[in-house]
């Protein structure tokens, strides 16, 4: 704790600790000890969140309320695993949680889009596949509809495409950490990739009409 | 490349962790088939969230930095929020009165002059006189 505390005053470069060194230390009553675990951490666990939520402030605030979760639960964490993937863990429940909590219907989302996405639908449609990677790193509004399609998912659907495609977990881990059947996982992510495709295509022609009128 | 390997790069290809071989490939092949090529159009929609690692700024903000980088102050946007001057103006006058008329209202000025003071008879003078009334003759009243 010192040897960290001088390496801050003076801008020596602290050698990185283990996470299992931090969480000891935590444990023992060292708050900075945690709060270091959590800055480490989280880049990854904001990254998720907005995977979910597209409103950024919302996704800081379950970031944090993930984190609250964690310390507060750190006495039940086994060294088995990673502290990353534990973390996961809490963070796909708390998401998952406030994805319940909104409910959303899915005939309330596919409805307006500003010029910007419709400029994007049209680039999806007709630009070629490099074009379309080097457009969306720069254009805010392909991550706006994405969510805004994404939306249109039951919370359930959503949690597992996110978890199976963005996350790269295989159904086992899924099914682990969200108390399913790994049947359930496979038929959940079966039924999420037809809504999501069935939603794709109404979004775009959608567009199209836009467009056109 | 067959569809099935084509679909197996999607991910691949929009994370640009295809070498430049597969990636050639991967585009031959989307040119070559509709149905992938549809198929990869629909990934594109989701893709920016599931698969990218930053979210681009939006573009109010991206305007806010245009202007101000044009403006020359070197392009060191900041996200603070600055109040209108009119604003501050307004809310140092509103301080002003307020403090004043507190001040103002808080000193208790005293109920009699200093005159009334010294010539107001004394709670012990009453006392005296009305209990002795002949003390009063020793003062010669």
């Amino acid at each position: 704790m010192a040897r960290l505390a001088l390496a801050r005053r003076f801008g020596w470069s602290a050698a990185v600790r283990p996470d299992e060194e931090l969480i000891a230390d935590a444990l023992g009553g060292q708050t900075e000890a945690f709060s270091e675990l959590s800055s480490r951490h989280r880049p990854r666990v904001e990254r998720l969140c907005q995977r979910f939520f597209s409103d950024q402030e919302i996704a800081r605030d379950l970031a944090q309320e993930a984190f609250l979760k964690a310390y507060a639960a750190l006495s039940t964490y086994r060294a088995e695993m990673p502290f990353g993937a534990w973390l996961r863990a809490i963070v796909v429940n708390v998401c998952y949680d406030e994805l319940r909590r909104r409910k959303r219907r899915p005939e309330e989302l596919v409805g307006d889009f500003s010029e910007p996405e419709l400029g994007w639908m049209q680039l999806v449609s007709t630009a070629t596949p490099e074009e379309l990677v080097a457009e969306a790193e720069e254009r805010r509004e392909s991550h706006d509809l994405a969510h805004k399609l994404l939306d249109s998912l039951k919370p359930e659907d959503r949690m597992v495409l996110v978890l199976k495609d963005s996350e790269d977990l295989g159904v086992a881990e899924i099914a682990e950490m969200m108390g399913w059947s790994e049947a359930k996982v496979k038929i959940r992510a079966f039924r999420a990739r037809q809504v999501l495709r069935k939603q794709a295509e109404r979004m775009m022609s959608a567009g199209r009409a836009r467009v056109a009128r | 490349m067959n569809c099935f390997e084509a679909r197996q790069d999607f991910k691949s290809f929009w994370r640009k962790e295809l070498d430049a071989g597969r990636q050639q490939a991967f585009v031959a092949h989307l040119a070559g088939c509709p149905k992938c090529d549809g198929a990869f159009r629909i990934f594109a929609l989701t893709a920016p969230v599931f698969h990218s690692d930053v979210e681009p700024a939006r573009q109010e903000l991206v305007a806010r930095r245009g202007a101000a980088s044009a403006r020359g102050d070197g392009g060191a946007y900041r996200e603070r929020r600055h109040a209108p001057v009119w604003l501050s103006i307004a809310a140092s006058v509103a301080l002003f009165i307020t403090g004043a008329s507190a001040a103002y209202f808080s000193v208790e000025t005293p109920d009699e002059t200093l005159s009334e003071a010294i010539h107001q008879p004394s709670q012990f003078a009453e006392v005296v006189s009305a209990d002795f009334p002949e003390a009063n003759s020793d003062f010669g009243q």
